[in-house]
């Protein structure tokens, strides 16, 4: 088991900062906004005005974490991205293809993926592991994994979490490909504190987590995802999903009846995170504030479909004696 | 050479992302790179060489002349008159 120390997001729900946040929440709507935080309260000026969204977010949320968390400095920092720094991205390019001449280095620098474990690791004075996964929708999986590997070779706490930024043309591409989505493009970071022991601040554990690329059997790849870890499908309190797991229209009853159990509590959470590529690290946090408030969750499971092909799973565990 | 400073200004704002700064808080004689002053780094030098050519059409080919160019707004408006002679 893998315990969760301390939790921290920014999202269009209120969560930074804001235990039992999971009891408050509700669908994104075409108005919601983003919740951010007074960002000169975690960031020096002269770093915050070269920051990207992406990065005030991850620095900002993942400052509030280890604060929480009673952590100055982590033994390792693992980020997940999906998109990366789309702000700076798209800033250089436009750079590059309308003026002539020199390019403006910020957002070249700051275009790179590594950027945002970087700088958090800059704003920390943090020597330690230092690492960014892309794996698209299965980028915070992938770092989770790192952070739990990190953690079996003898390490005590790690900072791990995820970010993705939106950017109109997000939009306006997803417009050109006809993309079918049930909620908005949007942003968001989520940030945990990865412990080896459990201790008197432990919110939840993780029990296990999967990536799995090219999945051919999604069904069937969660249900030995469960065997592995010894748990029946009867002990799940609750799914949270994203992304088309059972490939039913009604995917609450596709898992119900799979499973064939009636009573199975579904939640799609993109309905609350929003769609970004690491929105399952938003997941995450709203299944261990939920096991928070709600004492008879034992077992949570996070089954993320974000695109077809890939498979997230966590395996999230109340650590109540 | 007022309206070029007042320009400069406003540029030296949007391309540094100078944030809750204005025109009327950037003096003439500002020390750029003096923590008295703006207390702008080595990223923000080569800003500077971008916005030269970028707004004024002027390259900075001598890597030298930068620590007196790029000392205030006064000198920048300087060097820019001078090199548009």
């Amino acid at each position: 088991m893998y315990y969760i120390s301390a939790a921290s997001t920014i999202s269009h729900q209120p969560a930074f900062l804001n235990p039992g946040f999971s009891g408050m929440i509700e669908p994104l709507h075409a108005g919601s906004a983003l919740i951010n935080p007074d960002y000169k309260e975690y960031i020096e000026p002269g770093l915050l005005r070269r920051m990207s969204k992406i990065l005030r977010m991850s620095v900002a949320c993942s400052g509030a974490c280890l604060k929480q968390g009673g952590i100055e400095h982590p033994d390792a920092i693992v980020v997940g991205t999906g998109l990366g720094c789309l702000l700076d991205t798209e800033k250089f390019l436009n750079h590059a293809l309308t003026v002539k001449g020199l390019l403006p280095p910020t957002s070249f620098i700051q275009s790179t993926h590594n950027t945002m474990a970087g700088q958090i690791s800059l704003s920390l004075g943090n020597h330690g592991y230092n690492m960014t996964h892309t794996q698209n929708s299965v980028s915070f999986e992938n770092a989770l994994l790192d952070a739990m590997l990190l953690i079996d070779e003898g390490e005590k706490h790690i900072l791990a979490g995820a970010a993705d930024e939106h950017i109109a043309l997000l939009d306006e591409i997803s417009k050109q490909l006809n993309v079918r989505s049930d909620s908005r493009f949007t942003s968001g970071a989520s940030f945990f504190i990865l412990s080896a022991e459990k201790s008197d601040q432990t919110l939840a554990g993780i029990k296990d987590a999967e990536a799995v690329g090219l999945v051919k059997n999604i069904p069937e790849q969660i249900t030995a995802f469960l065997d592995r870890n010894n748990v029946s499908p009867e002990d799940l309190d609750l799914v949270l999903y994203a992304g088309s797991i059972v490939g039913t229209e009604d995917e609450e009853k596709g898992f119900q009846s799979f499973w064939k159990m009636e009573n199975l509590h579904v939640i799609n959470y993109l309905k609350y995170s929003g769609i970004y590529p690491t929105a399952s690290a938003f997941a995450l946090h709203f299944a261990v504030d939920k096991m928070q408030h709600t004492r008879s969750l034992k077992n949570i499971l996070i089954c993320n479909s974000l695109i077809q092909h890939n498979l997230g799973l966590i395996l999230v565990q109340s650590v109540e004696a | 050479m007022d309206d070029l400073k007042e320009e400069l200004k406003r540029q030296l704002i949007e391309q540094l992302n100078l944030e809750e700064i204005t025109p009327a808080d950037i003096d003439d004689d500002t020390l750029l790179f003096s923590d008295k002053g703006l207390g702008l780094d080595s990223i923000d030098a080569l800003e500077l060489i971008v916005l030269l050519e970028k707004y004024h059409g002027i390259q900075v080919t001598k890597p030298e002349e930068g620590k007196e160019v790029f000392r205030s707004v006064n000198s920048m408006a300087e060097y820019i008159l001078k090199r548009k002679g």
